[in-house]
């Protein structure tokens, strides 16, 4: 499978079909990987493809440094490929300004990262070549794909509460999660809007309050659970927990899941005059 | 430099003062609070001495900032705004503070009254310390009106607006103009020939210079916004041009088809392929019906250009122009688009024509069960037999004819459930119109009420019984069957409380008058509300009663709700005097309340990230998108821009924004911020 990604690579570069290509390298130790963006056909061999590739690469779009680099091919897995889909839906990206390499998937992380353990796409939905042997992707039903609330949703509501401000309390503001988000693409986030200062930009307890809980918001109705922003927090506030309770209060409510079909309509800007409203009465 | 900010508190006589300390909220006001320099209560602000205390201090104290506190803005914000304006100051520098629906009407005791309003006093100090000037906007009008549907109602303000001296365009989408009211034989409560009088119209509408009239056209879009209407108009190929034809019938008398059903004659009457719907139709030219003419019939079978058929040309080869033809198969669609300042709806309705959902009273059944429309056409002189009431199973002139109320008309069940408000009166009127053409014969109505609210109509309708004879019958009919070739109505009279079982000839089913088959997807079209029968629907029922939910759209006759003649010229004269005021001047002002998208210098140029949920939040259609472009031509971002013609200032895209680059005048997010601090951290 990696000499079949190479391969491709090589030949995407070669024909000038893409300018780069932003793929998995190995890292300094066996059980990392790290981004590659790979500009020559001859550094076709730094790609790699193993259980460590968690990363989401299309976080790459959004960043002016590998803009510059041109028309790129992305390699991603059926969780990273919903994100495209997302992309195009809110005119993020052009199709044709963006080349996926699909690979199929049986799950990352050691142990299994928690966003394999429902997966519904283990190969891609959308994409232009598919590396490795397709899969059918299964349905999994609604309380398995957010089983990982269980525990949460069983807490009463004070201790939920509890637990948030805990687990803020712990805050940096160190904006990794929004700086990895594929999803935070504002060229201005709201955090920096400072006339008026709408969150206080110290990690005081308010303004930490109010950045994770603007963050989550943002992204309701939109996050496709790839876990990063999780991943990248140094304090480990378990920031996933938030987005996937909205992401099933909005499939709940909307019957909607960002990132499966390009043709939905997005849940938090589409108005229905049949929408029976029951989810405020 | 900060605001000297004025505080005026309004008693509203006890509506406020009963349950809110009028004194200490003013006094509050000042305390802590250097930037108040004044405050006072009042009895009633609105009053004329209340509004000039409020000017006479401004320019006393030198204010330029205010808050008012009493009713909610939407009573009195205008009222107060323009007596600043009057006393020198911009009137976006002005607040209401609403203490009456939102504090003294909500809260039975006092404490906690005053308390809450203190707050919401201090609240809107502290939005007036951050009020910038805002400007009308002024957005230019094209003075020209667009009227839609060609009935009594398209007509008259048609006329009424071209005798005002603007131009008018209507487009009509049947062949001639003249409506359901060229139908009518005779008009109630005056027995007036409906076409006497409306003829002369339709002539003085085709005669008047400053009126263009696409007839067979409907409108394909509406774009734009008030004073700034972009308007599609479809022309649907005639087969006839229009400047040629000179309308001397020679085409329709050689027509082969004559065995088409006459949509003017609700079925009744025949009519040709080419054809024009009644005598008097304006344009008097012929259209040609594609779908029942030989030719286009026979290009369709062998999938050919219609041109090509060789079957019949008979409606050429007669037609006396030359050297070109007034005859045109070829013609098609064209689009032509329009610059409109207002627009005036009158799509009129339509009759409730599948009676076959009343198969109790012999709808879609019996060829004698008609509708009120079909008998009108039969008393008209110029319908199919020429005014003689004749039965249209066998010409039989009817002795005993049998008419049904609320036939469709307050039935929720199968029908609506409003009523149509105009079959009492054409049902006595129908009973008359009988009694007139056939002396011997006898009518009988059965009705559930008798309803003639209107200037000499409770003395038709008494004049139908007492003196045209005919018997009015209390109660519902269950059961219309054939016996022979007579009809038998099996009724009930509540007020005897007995069976009545008569022996008819025909039966006439006063149908409810509905909305347009098409009325929800053209009422899409124009952005413009409708109710639950698909009338289109008035901003406000007693003071706004022409008015559309869309600025610069209002509405005339029937499709806003069932009307009588009467009343439809009335309404239609109010659209016309609202488009009036419209065009009457250069350019309109615009509240300024409205949004935009930020822009910055280089190399930011907007923080918009142009992902258009604004876009699909907004319900006026009122935001772009913009290509902001290098000097090189090429496109830097796509961002979205708001159309300050089409935005209503609701804030929906505002709140939308996730990065926070649209922005409200008047409802910034420094004037909402200092509100919301204000309340927190005192």
């Amino acid at each position: 499978m990696i000499e079949e990604l190479r391969k491709k690579a090589e030949e995407l570069l070669k024909n000038g079909t893409v300018k780069v290509v932003f793929g998995y390298g190995e890292g300094s130790v066996p059980e990392r990987t790290r981004p590659v963006f790979i500009t020559k056909p001859e550094d076709v061999n730094k790609l790699t493809w193993n259980k460590y590739c968690v990363y989401n690469l299309t976080t790459y779009l959004k960043r002016q440094e590998t803009r510059k680099l041109g028309k790129p091919a992305l390699i991603l897995k059926g969780c990273d490929a919903r994100t495209i889909i997302v992309l195009l839906k809110e005119c993020q990206i052009k199709r044709e300004d963006v080349y996926i390499i699909g690979v199929t998937c049986d799950g990352v992380g050691d142990p299994l990262a928690e966003k394999c353990k429902a997966c519904d796409v283990h190969t891609p939905l959308i994409y232009d070549d598919l590396v490795g042997e397709k899969r059918e992707n299964k349905e999994v039903p609604f309380e398995e794909r957010y089983a990982e609330l269980d525990e949460y949703e069983k807490l009463e509501e004070k201790d939920k509460w509890e637990f948030w401000q805990k687990q803020f309390e712990k805050c940096i503001k160190c904006y990794a999660c929004s700086n990895i988000c594929p999803l935070c693409f504002c060229d201005r986030c709201i955090v920096e809007k400072n006339q008026p200062q709408w969150i206080d930009p110290s990690a005081h307890p308010r303004g930490n309050l109010s950045w994770n809980v603007t963050r989550a918001y943002h992204l309701a109705g939109r996050c496709i659970n790839c876990e990063e922003c999780q991943r990248v927090c140094p304090v480990d506030i378990p920031l996933n927990l938030l987005n996937k309770k909205l992401a099933k209060e909005a499939e709940k409510s909307f019957d909607y899941r960002p990132g499966y079909n390009i043709d939905d309509e997005l849940a938090m800007s589409t108005y229905k005059e049949d929408d029976d409203e029951d989810f405020f009465k | 430099m900060s605001k000297k900010i004025g505080v005026f508190v309004c008693h509203c006589g006890t509506n406020i003062s009963a349950t809110v300390d009028v004194e200490k909220v003013a006094e509050e006001a000042k305390k802590n609070n250097p930037g108040v320099s004044y405050t006072t209560t009042y009895k009633y602000m609105c009053s004329d001495p209340g509004q000039k205390l409020l000017r006479d201090k401004i320019k006393e104290e030198g204010l330029d900032g205010v808050v008012v506190a009493a009713c909610s803005p939407k009573m009195h914000e205008h009222t107060f705004r323009n007596a600043s304006k009057k006393a020198g100051m911009n009137p976006y520098h002005v607040e209401i503070s609403n203490l009456r629906e939102q504090c003294s009407w909500v809260h039975p005791d006092k404490p906690t009254g005053t308390e809450k309003s203190v707050d919401l006093v201090r609240m809107m100090t502290e939005k007036t310390r951050k009020d910038k000037s805002l400007n009308p906007i002024k957005v230019p009008v094209t003075k020209r009106a667009l009227v839609i549907g060609g009935g009594i109602a398209g007509i008259q303000a048609a006329l009424d607006i071209a005798d005002a001296g603007h131009e008018v365009i209507m487009v009509e989408r049947e062949a001639s103009i003249g409506g359901h009211m060229a139908q009518l034989s005779e008009t109630f409560p005056t027995l007036d020939c409906s076409q006497c009088i409306m003829t002369p119209k339709m002539v003085e509408l085709a005669q008047n210079e400053n009126i263009t009239l696409y007839t067979w056209s409907e409108i394909e879009a509406v774009d734009g916004y008030l004073g700034n209407f972009d308007v599609k108009i479809r022309k649907k190929a005639r087969s006839v041009d229009l400047d040629l034809c000179t309308g001397c019938s020679s085409c329709w008398q050689v027509c082969p088809s004559k065995k088409i059903k006459s949509e003017f004659d609700m079925g009744l009457g025949k009519r040709t392929a080419i054809y024009i719907p009644f005598p008097q139709a304006i344009p008097s030219k012929p259209v040609l019906d594609r779908e029942h003419c030989l030719l286009f019939k026979d290009a369709r079978k062998k999938n050919i250009p219609p041109n090509d058929s060789k079957v019949c040309r008979k409606c050429l080869d007669i037609c006396p122009i030359a050297p070109v033809k007034a005859i045109d198969y070829t013609q098609e669609d064209e689009i032509i688009t329009e610059k409109i300042g207002a627009i005036v709806v009158a799509t009129g309705y339509k009759e409730l024509d599948d009676i076959s959902m009343y198969g109790e009273y012999g709808g879609g059944k019996y060829k004698d069960v008609i509708t009120g429309l079909q008998f009108e056409r039969l008393a008209s002189a110029s319908g199919p037999s020429e005014g003689e009431i004749q039965r249209p199973s066998d010409g039989k002139v009817p002795e005993i004819i049998v008419f049904i109320q609320c036939v469709g008309s307050r039935d929720p069940a199968k029908g609506c459930s409003y009523c149509s408000k105009t079959c009492c009166m054409y049902t006595a009127k129908h009973t008359m119109l009988y009694k007139h053409k056939v002396h011997h014969g006898h009518a009988y109505v059965f009705y559930i009420d008798i309803r003639c609210p209107g200037k000499g109509y409770e003395e038709f309708s008494l004049r139908a019984i007492e003196e045209e004879g005919a018997t009015y019958l209390r109660g519902r009919v269950s059961r219309v069957y054939k016996k022979g070739d007579k009809l038998v109505v099996l009724g009930a009279d509540t007020l005897t409380g007995s069976v009545v079982e008569i022996e008819a000839d025909m039966v006439v089913l006063a149908s409810a008058m509905k909305a347009q088959d098409d009325a929800e997807k053209f009422a899409q079209k124009l952005s413009i509300q409708y109710d639950k029968d698909k009338f289109f629907s008035e901003i406000h029922p007693k003071l706004k009663p022409v008015e559309s939910s869309s600025a610069g759209i209002f509405l005339a006759g029937t499709c806003q709700g069932p009307k009588d003649i009467p009343e439809t010229v009335a309404q239609a004269g109010a659209a016309a005097s609202k488009v009036l005021a419209l065009l009457s001047a250069d350019e309109l002002e615009r509240e300024p309340v409205v949004a935009k998208v930020d822009r910055l210098p280089a190399p930011i140029f907007s923080t918009c990230i142009g992902c258009f949920y604004c876009q699909r939040v907004c319900p006026y259609g009122a935001i772009e998108s913009e290509d902001i472009k290098a000097r090189d031509g090429s496109t830097i971002k796509t961002v979205a821009r708001v159309n300050e013609g089409l935005c209503q200032g609701c804030g929906l895209c505002a709140a939308t924004c996730r990065s926070k680059s649209v922005e409200l005048a008047g409802f910034n997010d420094e004037q909402v911020y200092a509100e919301i601090n204000s309340v927190e951290f005192n």
